[in-house]
């Protein structure tokens, strides 16, 4: 009995695998649309403004990047950019947003006490990476229940011992 | 059991009190002794939460001294000056600068902060009193600028020019603009200049330190009554420039980037950060308010800082050549802006 | 259900002996007492600059991650075998560090009152410093106080009360960690229960020569639960039946017995939960007004803050959650009063997955701290160890979100799977109960859904 529910159970991991693959390998359409877009980002203790931009995939983007009252950095996750920016002299940054998903960008010099959270947000539309996961996350729910239907006979349910209600 | 229970209380005390007792006196004991001169902690905060401590350094000639300083809450910088040429570079929170200088003659230098760490970022000095080991108790006097001085004497009050008028104790009196719609470029200069008749005092430096560009172009314009008056004015910006050609060096322009942009913005428009911070709206460098403005008016105006107005005085930090490197960067930022 | 169980001492000997060894802990604690007096001592004299002191970088990074994504979920409450905290305290009461001291214990032996014998105060502790995290984490020196201020108060504790008060019933870090310990697939149990049950003189209780009496005031005979061992090993020591062991077992075992199912853990699992949700909009999300409002800056705002999160945290989260409990309950037509406690459970592996997710969202990019801190503790321009200015670099940002996808995932699966059984529980119709959970796994779904959002979206 207990090896046959480990089966079942190995079945499910097997089956939520295959599902994750799935949609990790889903082809996407590349994007190139190449407009160049031009934005003002400021720093100041502890925030970026604007805190978050969306830009979409293929486009090339042009930061000019200030400070307002001390110096801070920006440092953009997975696209490995990093600067220092000094108030009062404006530093342009350019990259291609060739990858798709939300990268916070980060202070990358420290500017007081909150500045390890002091974060931003650019997000390259179509953010499939998050379209990905929460739709992994949904189906993966209905393979587990749709696999806990087919195992759970109308009869009595095998594995329960008795739960009281709370007292 | 027994020894075992005594090496573990040893063991505990001395985390207990040897790890703070080793680590402390290792900073504040054992790390001075061991340094063959004096070294001197200085801790750099941001003004508003008490800026360099300390702020006096005493020392004596040809004593030689490790400055250490710490920076405390936002990144900061440190230069000493005027004239010996010591920039260490910006110092990030947590992090450590130092340097180990002989200074062998008396006067005083000002170390102060070279990056933009607060809307009072200028206030951010200290001084370092190096006195005559023959005369410990003298202090140094500061030395006076002859081109300050001469502009006394000429009656000019810095503040106030060109008007004269009265000042201290009244409002300020507006800045002084003309509207001549003249957008003169220094690139263009050259070619402007070419089958002009130049006055000769016009090629002398000193003369157009003390001039304004508006009375060069009534001079020019005498000369070629006929000529174009934009064509005259791209003449004049050539010609005040024509002592540094080319472009301003990496240096100045870092300066001025550390120093002035935070207010008067990178490309000179007024615009910076900080400009809305001020007592006064900082200057533009742009032609309407630049082209009635005397170079040694704004030199006296960076040495010693504008009454009033939140423009600090950089006397204790520049030397008069690089006060006079700055002052061109000041036209260069005036003749290229191409609306 | 009974479990499949593997007894890890059957075969590892060296282990038993290991654990019985009177060294084990205090040998431990050392460890831990150097790493956090330096962290008390760097955050007192060191740079308020908090990413170069040691204090914060060791303490709200390296422990952080090591305790919630490492140790808690793998161990269970093994931190506390090892915590530096509680042993001043325990020492001067036992006056003894390593040896079994028969004397009596030096304290005062009040009674600990009967209405604190539960996690309410360490739920209050927990959202006490949960409401001044923006301070607590970035300044070094608030950051000292609070470390200096929890073995002070355990030891006052220790002077009043025997045994471990303080942890058992106080410390606001083990409150969750209890809550969380019932994750993990490692137990400390007894090996046959009817053994304890004819033992006359219940040492592991009473103590003998060769070990304390349980200082966590836990009778090991019924222990089914991590949530309240400590496992401080010393009844490995006193148990003269060879009877107690640790076993590897599946993850969250401890979350199916039901009749410990109680409302004051319950509300440490939406206190978790909730937490964990705000946190991720404060301290990982862009706006920039909320971490002001949250460090401090301005009394009122923080005022504001602080009412925002206990409301979220104590009721709208609950609220919500009662909800979807009563719909499951209607749905399954119990009778026997309301499961919404039971159903609280679930959240025990979503929060823990939040927390995780979270913690890696920080851990993985601030990590690099670590290195240069350790050269240089106070940031006075040490090197000790040559890496004192190493940069900053995030660490593999690009693995982040796959690993945090994952772990909620898991998580999200294993709650889902969990409501299932809890709906189940004493229905004949099994697929009725599946149905009957949907409105909790709905919630779980909401809640999962909203963590990626933070992450991701
Ligand atoms: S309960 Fe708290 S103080 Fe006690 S051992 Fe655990 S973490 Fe340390
Ligand atoms: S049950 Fe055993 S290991 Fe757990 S706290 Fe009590 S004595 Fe320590
Ligand atoms: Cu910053």
């Amino acid at each position: 009995m207990r090896g046959w529910r480990w089966k079942r159970e190995a079945r499910l991991a097997g089956w939520l695998g295959v599902l994750a693959l799935f949609i990790l390998l889903l082809p996407v359409p590349a994007h190139g649309t190449l407009r160049t877009l031009h934005l003002d980002l400021d720093a100041r203790q502890f925030e970026f403004t604007p805190p978050r931009f969306e830009v979409a995939q293929g486009d090339e983007v042009v930061i000019r990047l200030s400070a307002s009252d001390v110096v801070h950095g920006f440092y953009l996750d997975d696209y490995g950019i990093e600067r220092r920016v000094v108030p009062g002299v404006v530093e342009e940054i350019r990259f291609t947003a060739d990858r798709a998903g939300k990268f916070r960008f980060r202070c990358s010099v420290s500017c007081g006490p909150m500045h390890p959270f002091m974060i931003g947000e650019l997000v390259v539309t179509p953010n499939l990476p998050f379209f990905k996961a929460a739709g992994f996350v949904v189906l993966a729910l209905g393979l587990l229940l749709a696999h806990r239907w087919r195992h759970l006979s109308a009869a009595l349910s095998p594995q329960a011992e008795p739960v009281q209600g709370d007292r | 059991m027994r020894r075992l229970e005594g090496i573990a209380i040893a063991l505990v005390l001395s985390v207990l009190v040897g790890l703070p007792v080793a680590t402390l006196g290792y900073q504040y004991v054992v790390r001075p002794a061991q340094s063959e001169h004096r070294v001197i902690d200085i801790i750099a905060y941001a003004p508003e939460a008490g800026g360099f401590q300390p702020t006096v350094i005493r020392l004596t000639a040809g004593e030689t001294v490790t400055l250490r300083f710490h920076a405390a809450d936002v990144v900061h910088g440190v230069a000493i000056g005027p004239g010996l040429g010591i920039d260490l570079g910006h110092i990030d929170p947590g992090e450590v600068r130092e340097i180990t200088y002989t200074f062998d003659q008396p006067g005083l230098f000002t170390y102060y902060c070279t990056t933009w760490c607060s809307k009072d970022h200028w206030r951010m000095r200290g001084v370092i009193e190096v006195v005559d080991p023959a005369s410990p108790d003298s202090l140094p006097l500061p030395e006076r600028d002859p081109i300050i001085d001469a502009l006394a004497a000429e009656g000019i009050d810095i503040d106030t020019y060109p008007d004269g008028g009265p000042t201290h104790g009244g409002a300020h009196p507006a800045r002084v603009r003309v509207s001549t719609g003249l957008t003169p470029h220094v690139a263009r200069g050259e070619t402007a200049l070419t089958g002009l008749t130049v006055p000769d005092i016009l090629a002398s430096l000193e003369w157009r330190r003390a001039h304004t560009p508006l009375e060069a172009l009534e001079l020019l314009a005498q000369e070629n009554a006929d000529a174009d008056r934009a064509r005259l004015a791209d003449a004049v910006a050539g010609l005040w420039l024509s002592h540094t050609p080319g472009q301003p060096a990496a240096g100045t322009v870092a300066s001025y980037n550390a120093n002035c942009a935070a207010c008067h913005g990178q490309t000179g428009a007024g615009d910076g950060p900080a400009a809305g911070q001020t007592a006064e709206e900082p200057a533009a460098f742009r032609p309407d308010s630049m082209l009635p403005m005397r170079s040694d008016v704004l030199y006296a105006k960076i040495q010693r800082g504008g009454m009033g107005t939140d423009m600090p005085n950089f006397g204790t930090l520049f030397t008069p050549e690089e006060t006079w490197a700055l002052v061109d960067y000041l036209w260069w930022l005036t003749f290229t802006d191409d609306p | 259900m009974t479990v499949a169980r593997y007894d890890l001492l059957r075969r590892a000997l060296w282990l038993g002996r290991v654990l019985r060894s009177r060294l084990l802990q205090p040998a431990l604690m050392l460890v831990t007492l150097v790493v956090f007096t330096l962290a008390i001592v760097t955050g007192l004299f060191g740079t308020p600059a908090g990413s170069r002191n040691f204090g914060i970088v060791f303490v709200w990074i390296v422990w952080w991650a090591l305790l919630i994504v490492v140790l808690v979920p793998l161990f269970g409450r093994v931190w506390c075998m090892m915590c530096p905290i509680p042993a001043p305290g325990e020492w001067l009461q036992r006056r003894a560090i390593v040896r079994r001291n028969p004397g009596r214990p030096r304290t005062l032996r009040k009674r600990w009152p009967r209405r604190l014998k539960n996690m309410w105060l360490q739920n209050i502790g927990f959202l006490g410093v949960a409401l001044f995290s923006g301070v607590i984490l970035t300044r070094p020196s608030v950051s000292a106080v609070v470390l200096l201020a929890f073995p002070l108060i355990a030891l006052g504790l220790s002077l009043l009360y025997e045994n471990r008060v303080f942890c058992r019933y106080v410390c606001p870090v083990g409150g969750f960690i209890g809550l969380y310990a019932m994750m993990a697939p490692l137990e400390l149990r007894t090996r046959d229960c009817s053994t304890c049950r004819l033992h006359r003189t219940k040492d592991c209780v009473a103590g003998n020569a060769q070990g304390y009496g349980c200082p966590w005031m836990v009778y090991p005979g019924n222990l089914d639960r991590n949530t309240y061992c400590g496992m401080c090993m010393e009844c490995f020591k006193t148990c003269p039946k060879d009877n107690i062991t640790l076993n590897l077992r599946p993850f969250g075992a401890d979350l199916f017995v039901s009749k410990s199912h109680r409302l004051d853990e319950a509300y440490k699992a939406f206190i978790m939960l909730g937490c964990a949700l705000l946190y991720s909009a404060v301290f990982l999300g862009p706006w920039g007004w909320l971490k002001s409002w949250a460090s401090l800056e301005s009394l009122p705002n923080w005022l504001l803050y602080a009412a925002g999160l206990l409301a979220i945290v104590l009721a709208l989260i609950p609220g919500l959650f009662r909800l979807c409990a009563a719909l499951s309950d209607r749905l399954a037509g119990h009778r026997a009063g309301s499961r919404f406690v039971t159903y609280a459970y679930t959240l025990v592996p979503l929060g823990l997955a939040a927390w995780i997710a979270f913690s890696l969202g920080f851990v993985f990019v601030n990590g690099s701290y670590a290195l240069s801190v350790i050269s240089d503790p106070f940031g006075w321009g040490w090197n000790l160890f040559g890496t004192a200015h190493m940069p900053w670099t995030p660490f593999a940002p690009q693995l982040l979100s796959f690993l945090q996808v994952g772990v909620l995932t898991g998580g999200l699966l294993f709650a889902a799977s969990m409501t299932v059984r809890f709906a189940g529980d004493g229905m004949v119709d099994a697929r009725r109960a599946l149905v009957a959970g949907l409105p909790v796994i709905a919630f779980q779904l909401v809640m999962t859904l909203a963590f990626l959002w933070l992450y991701l979206g």
